[in-house]
């Protein structure tokens, strides 16, 4: 079997009252595109920002290649190559698009106080790599042209391509897309996936919330569908699909 | 007086509130941090300097002692404050520094109200008025261009992207691996050792220091310079300096030529106030507009563009 890439076990996260994410166990492994679904409000955003360390799990544990992240702080999460894209854009407005990849970039040696004032031939070097990689990922996203403009003044949509350009940026052994395809034409939401499975064959691993069902069981292998903070059905994306329980959350009667 | 004096004396105080201006910039216009109690770590540089003048130190090594003892002072100040935003943060350390002046001006052996005495870092025996600023001059901007250079430097490098990154949002900088509180308590301490060295260098050139010198109106005038001529720009910080101390001395001339019903000095502050609601209502981002973070890599894809648009056309 292969190895869990990322391991979530018993994880319960509430506010007040409400229970938001309820127990919830499921597993991520390496090499393939995961989903998760389920109706607003089932605590899939929460679940995402509790494996990203931006909400400390109330109970349970999550693993990430073998290592305990549960108490980890976002940076730490952010450098074993865990990433995410956020469901709403969080752009640095006032920074070009260029700037918005590269501040994205990990491992970068300038990002350090003395090494950016004393290093500035060494991280001059690798930042032009940098900008080489940024550029090739905003091309695939049709934003190459824009790269030097500030990011406030890209429309909703490219907003949205540009927070997974980010995600893509820090090369993460696993990223997690919260409705990448939210809020874009349909041509260029296929597309996304197209490049997301590309991706994937470079042996990049994905967990997807996302409610186009016809596009993320295209290209899923696996999905779980999440409804009052519970996971209560997963399976292949075909025989999901053909899960009455399913039918009922997700449709209605 | 010597006119010539006065206006030497001018260029003296555009230096040294020019170094003030970088460093709230640098703290305010790439970081974002609303450091409102600025004078504090004027008043600390001021004072270390004082006292280790006093005990006999030379004068350069009492200028870098203030710095560090000012960055230690900024660094502390930077860890109960991590989580603050912007509002919260400014009146935390605007009282920290009126509750370090009121200290100062009850501790007996810095002075208390009667204030130091203190000695000027480089005298030439036998020398005029106007060579002793002049020396003044010299220093004071050996030391701003040091600073700008620092600044500048750091404002055109990836550290400099970081932090305008976490002053437009701090979690996605958070998630996108940058600790924030990392660069929160360095970006405190170079900002203040910065304000410090301008104490330093205001200490030695008055030769005299007292708590009242060191009242909160000084971080006022700092912020106005700062946001007159647009934050994140440090071209702007200097020429922001410029101008209020020009007016600030303008105003102090003109008490003598123009009979008003009105003190010209105090007919400043109101004007000051006017001044900034007019900034802030018609050119919000000051008069310069932010400088871009500019790498070799982002002009070489500068370049790269400008080339492909000319083959197009």
């Amino acid at each position: 079997m292969e190895e869990e890439l990322l391991k979530i076990r018993e994880v319960s996260k509430h506010f007040g009252g409400v229970y938001a994410v309820n127990g919830v166990s499921l597993g991520v492994r390496s090499g393939s595109i995961w989903g998760l679904v389920g109706p607003n409000g089932s605590g899939k955003t929460t679940l995402f920002n509790t494996i990203l360390g931006l909400h400390r799990p109330d109970e349970g544990a999550i693993y990430f290649n073998g290592t305990c992240i549960s108490h980890l702080a976002p940076h730490q999460i952010y450098a074993l190559g865990l990433v995410s894209a956020f469901q709403i854009p969080r752009l640095f407005q006032g920074l070009s698009v260029l700037d918005n990849m590269l501040v994205a970039a990990r491992g970068h040696q300038g990002d350090s106080f003395l090494n950016s004032l004393f290093l500035r031939g060494d991280w001059q070097k690798q930042e032009v790599e940098f900008a080489d990689r940024a550029m090739e990922i905003l091309e695939l996203l049709e934003l190459d042209r824009l790269a030097l403009s500030p990011a406030g003044e890209l429309s909703g949509g490219q907003r949205k391509l540009l927070e997974i350009g980010r995600g893509l940026m820090a090369s993460p052994t696993l990223l997690l897309l919260d409705e990448p395809a939210a809020g874009v034409n349909p041509k260029l939401g296929r597309r996304i996936f197209e490049g997301i499975e590309n991706l994937r064959r470079e042996g990049l691993s994905f967990f997807i919330i996302e409610h186009r069902l016809e596009l993320l069981f295209d290209f899923a292998h696996w999905v779980y569908v999440m409804d009052k903070g519970k996971i209560v059905v997963q399976g292949e994306p075909q025989d999901v699909v053909r899960n009455p329980e399913f039918y009922q959350i997700y449709f209605g009667e | 007086m010597d006119p010539l004096v006065y206006v030497l004396d001018l260029i003296v105080f555009i230096g040294i509130f020019g170094i003030m201006s970088l460093s709230l910039n640098l703290e305010f216009g790439f970081a974002g941090l609303a450091n409102f109690g600025k004078v504090a770590f004027f008043l600390v540089g001021a004072y270390s300097y004082a006292l280790l003048s006093e005990i006999g130190v030379s004068f350069y090594l009492c200028l870098i002692a203030g710095a560090l003892v000012s960055a230690t002072v900024g660094f502390l100040v930077s860890l109960p404050t991590l989580r603050l935003r912007e509002d919260h943060l400014a009146i935390v350390v605007l009282t920290f520094g009126e509750i370090l002046r009121l200290v100062v001006k009850s501790e007996r052996w810095i002075g208390g109200v009667w204030g130091m005495a203190v000695s000027p870092a480089i005298s030439v025996a036998g020398a005029s008025a106007r060579v002793g600023v002049l020396v003044n001059i010299g220093l004071v901007y050996l030391c701003l261009v040091i600073c700008f250079l620092v600044v500048q430097l750091l404002a055109n490098s990836p550290y400099g992207r970081v932090i305008r990154a976490i002053r437009e949002d701090e979690i996605a900088a958070e998630a996108l691996g940058k600790d924030r509180a990392k660069y929160r308590a360095q970006i405190f301490a170079l900002g203040s050792a910065i304000a410090g060295l301008a104490g330093g260098l205001y200490a030695q050139y008055i030769q005299f220091i007292d708590p009242y010198m060191f009242m909160p109106m000084i971080t006022f005038t700092v912020w106005i310079m700062v946001i007159l001529d647009g934050p994140a720009n440090n071209w702007g910080a200097l020429l922001g300096a410029a101008l209020v101390m020009l007016f600030d001395r303008g105003t102090n001339i003109a008490k003598d030529y123009l009979a008003l019903a009105v003190d010209p000095s105090n007919l400043q502050y109101i004007l000051f106030g006017v001044l900034i609601i007019l900034i802030l209502l018609y050119r919000p981002q000051g008069l310069l507009r932010e400088s871009k973070v500019k790498t070799k890599a982002i002009d070489r894809v500068g370049h790269g563009r400008r080339a492909t648009k000319n083959k197009g056309s």
